[in-house]
């Protein structure tokens, strides 16, 4: 690239002020007078008239609303495998293996009665790509799959951002969900 | 709209073959020739009933045998849009196509060109700055079109490493099929060990 | 200016030594400034190369792509209703605005009819939305400036609304509240109330903030007569929204071409007036963003009033399939208009979604305005069109 130069018939967008005469003078400082008076009015109306609106985060830990979108938990004793979820997931995070469950196997059912006809044996969820859409959620016939309102949950290493929910130490925390 | 536009086109400019397209459902358009586009362009915006003093979009959609570059053009003044669309035969995945340049007539076009020519490869005969923007300079290929292959390497980095792919879970899935029956087994994911986390989308059971 | 980083390159280096060298050459020697990616008065990771005679800007190269998330090409690997979540991404101050676009063309291709319900939920949303990106407008324009305090007034504000949209939607900033044929939930009667009250108490505070910041003698110094857009430049390079219309060329699309409610309901476009110095300077754009603010509330509160019980979602099937062909849909976003060109060929996904975005467009005008603004000037520009790099680079 050549080296540019600035032209004097380049268009002027930066227009040079006129010089200051008494009236102009005089309207300044008018003017500096009523921002600073302004200005001022309204943080000292903050101080004393408004409430603080932020809160303390480790000592008081806000609530989210029901329908708050955060970690995701799946019941499996009521997921039937049906695979919907992991086909809705717009980031393919979710990974569910199923084995047909034979035909002498004992029926069992989930909780709203639908037969279960696969066994699950993997039912992870990769939470560092889940985008938190919530289209899993929405989908899941049983309502198994839902999101949960915790929010605190970061960890050290990426790997321990995929969540098996077939482990035993992933019910720690069921009994967060909001039913 | 659409009509008026390809009668008044094939009046001054027969070589354009211009042909309305109306649509029942969408956007229609206005189908021209390639060699002409540059005097059609011109004549759009400075005749008076069509005025079109704005270019909205330079968007290209790359189809099996050609690329279709189309010109949204817009009047704010009339509050009319007209979709223009020129087809550019393709012969292979790097090979870039010719379509003339309208940056002297709409500054607009100065940018959506070159994203045009960044994410496609159609390449603008007289535009002032043809070069890549939103993918770095010295990147290969052009990633919208369909026949796009990601390159291996891109500065001496291995793109997609095969230990960043997922691997565990594809390890698990051969582990139970082995186990049981493979008709038996069902998987949510096309565990792949080429392909990276991107290709699971098809994985119907 | 001083704090920003300095990557200073001798472009015409000679063996002389300055004193040597005649004055006119010295004159003539341009500084290469680099501003940005990671600046925090690019409003995110927009670079730009700025060429400086020693405080003037010569020349201004905009280099895009540090954002770049491949959305488009994403889109094509997803349904439909995938779609939405990197919809959502792009500009992730004004998310709605930028689901209703696409979920609008969706619809119209496909023939769904929307419940009334869900199109008064939609307005009002949307509007809310509209508040909140200009509040963060209001914000961040002012830390541009050197002012502090009205970015934590704008944000107690905003907080409202998120608040608001998260009771609503489940999500804080990325919400994939609107799905293809109405809205995900259904909102409560008191959830309506509460936007009501929150209409009222926004037209005093926004009141104030111009007090505060519009009519402050240090603002419109900073700002009046900077970075002028006139109506010409902005149509050659395709400028919308409050960019065109601080210009004083009356566009709205709400206005042009009416989508969902709008047709029904009474506002007034907003243009520039150039009352604090030449028109389509950055105080006028500035301007129309804090007076649009005023007409969101109007037009919340006509739909709050005329808001009718029913159901949210309409009639789609479970695997969305668009009929081939193609469509444009333009929507009016805060910062512009938002059009998406998508392209079907019958199957579940789409062919090709490209995206119009405006702030692409507002950055190609950057090159433009930059010759003869003082570094701190070209800030302030940078600042008033009001961009937002993830729909810059999508």
């Amino acid at each position: 690239m050549s080296t540019p130069t600035i032209s004097q018939e380049s268009k002027a967008h930066y227009i040079v002020q006129e010089p200051l005469t008494l009236t102009g003078w005089f309207r300044n400082v008018f003017g500096a007078i009523k921002s600073v008076t302004t200005g001022m009015g309204i943080t000292f109306k903050y101080i004393y008239g408004v409430k603080p609106v932020s809160i303390e985060y480790p000592e008081v830990r806000e609530v989210l609303p029901e329908n708050s979108r955060s970690r995701l938990f799946n019941d499996v004793e009521n997921c039937i495998s049906c695979l919907q979820c992991a086909n809705a997931c717009p980031v393919d995070c979710i990974y569910i293996t199923a084995v047909k469950r034979g035909a002498d196997a004992p029926k069992i059912k989930t909780k709203d009665g639908t037969p279960i006809r696969l066994d699950l044996v993997q039912y992870t969820i990769d939470t560092a790509l889940c985008c938190y859409c919530g289209l899993c959620t929405t989908v899941c016939p049983t309502e198994c799959l839902t999101h949960t309102t915790d929010y605190e949950f970061a960890s050290y290493t990426i790997g321990d951002m995929k969540y098996d929910y077939l482990a035993p130490d992933i019910r720690a925390w069921r009994h967060r969900i909001v039913k | 709209m659409l009509k008026e536009i390809a009668d008044f086109l094939n009046q001054k400019i027969p070589a354009a073959k211009a042909q309305a397209v109306e649509v029942e459902v969408g956007t229609g358009h206005v189908k021209i020739e390639a060699s002409e586009w540059l005097s059609v362009a011109k004549l759009l915006k400075n005749t008076q009933p069509f005025d079109m003093n704005v270019l909205e979009v330079v968007s290209g959609v790359d189809f099996k045998d050609r690329i279709e570059v189309n010109y949204m053009l817009a009047s704010f003044t009339q509050n009319t849009e007209a979709m223009i669309k020129i087809s550019l035969p393709k012969t292979g995945a790097l090979d870039l196509v010719e379509v003339d340049s309208v940056c002297a007539l709409w500054k607009a076009a100065n940018f959506q060109e070159r994203e045009c020519f960044d994410m496609l490869g159609v390449s603008f005969r007289g535009h002032p700055d043809l070069r890549r923007i939103l993918c770095p300079e010295d990147w290969e290929g052009f990633p919208l079109r369909k026949d796009y292959q990601v390159q291996e390497t891109y500065q001496g980095m291995t793109v997609n490493p095969i230990e960043k792919v997922n691997q565990r879970d594809h390890h698990f899935y051969k582990e139970i099929q082995a186990k049981y029956d493979v008709k038996q087994v069902s998987f949510s994911w096309k565990g792949d060990s080429e392909g990276g986390d991107d290709e699971a989308a098809d994985a119907e059971a | 200016m001083s704090s920003s980083p300095k990557h200073i390159k001798d472009e015409n280096e000679d063996t002389l030594t300055p004193a040597a060298r005649p004055r006119e050459a010295m004159k003539s020697e341009l500084l290469t400034l680099n501003m940005g990616p990671q600046h925090p008065a690019t409003h995110g990771v927009l670079r730009v190369e700025i060429k400086t005679d020693s405080e003037v800007v010569a020349e201004a190269t905009p280099y895009l792509g540090y954002l770049h998330r491949c959305m488009e090409k994403h889109s094509e690997n997803v349904d439909y209703r995938g779609v939405i979540p990197f919809v959502d991404r792009m500009d992730y101050l004004a998310a709605i605005n930028m689901e209703w676009g696409y979920v609008l063309a969706v619809e119209k291709m496909l023939g769904v009819e929307v419940p009334k319900r869900a199109e008064y939920l939609r307005v009002i949303v949307g509007e809310l939305q509209r508040v909140a990106s200009h509040l963060m407008f209001f914000g961040t324009y002012a830390i541009d400036l050197g002012a502090f305090s009205p970015f934590l007034y704008a944000f107690q504000d905003r907080e409202q609304i998120l608040r608001l949209f998260e009771e609503l939607s489940g999500a804080r900033l990325l919400y994939n509240y609107f799905w293809i044929g109405g809205v995900w939930n259904d909102a409560t009667d008191s959830q309506l109330k509460r936007i009501e009250e929150f209409c009222d108490t926004m037209d005093e505070n926004l009141k104030k903030y111009h007090s505060l910041v519009g009519e402050n003698s240090i603002f419109i110094g900073r700002t009046a007569n900077v970075g002028i857009m006139d109506t010409q430049m902005c149509l050659d390079f395709g400028a919308t929204g409050p960019v065109l219309r601080g210009s004083g060329f009356a566009r709205d699309l709400r206005k042009a071409k009416p989508y969902s409610l709008y047709s029904e309901l009474d506002f007034d476009i907003i243009t520039g007036t150039g009352a604090k110095g030449t028109l389509g300077d950055c105080w006028d754009r500035y301007d129309v963003r804090m007076r649009e603010m005023h007409e969101s509330l109007k037009i919340i509160r006509q739909c709050l009033a005329g808001i009718e019980a029913g159901p949210v979602m309409g009639k789609v099937k479970k695997i969305i399939k668009l009929p081939e062909g193609e469509i444009f849909m333009s929507t009016e976003c805060p910062r512009g208009e938002l059009g998406y060109h998508i392209v079907s060929d019958g199957a579940a996904k789409p062919y090709r979604v490209k995206v119009k975005s405006s702030c692409f467009t507002h950055v190609g005008m950057l090159p433009e305005v930059a010759p003869g603004l003082l570094i701190a000037d070209f800030v302030a520009t940078i600042g008033s069109i009001d961009i937002v790099l993830g729909e810059v680079d999508r």
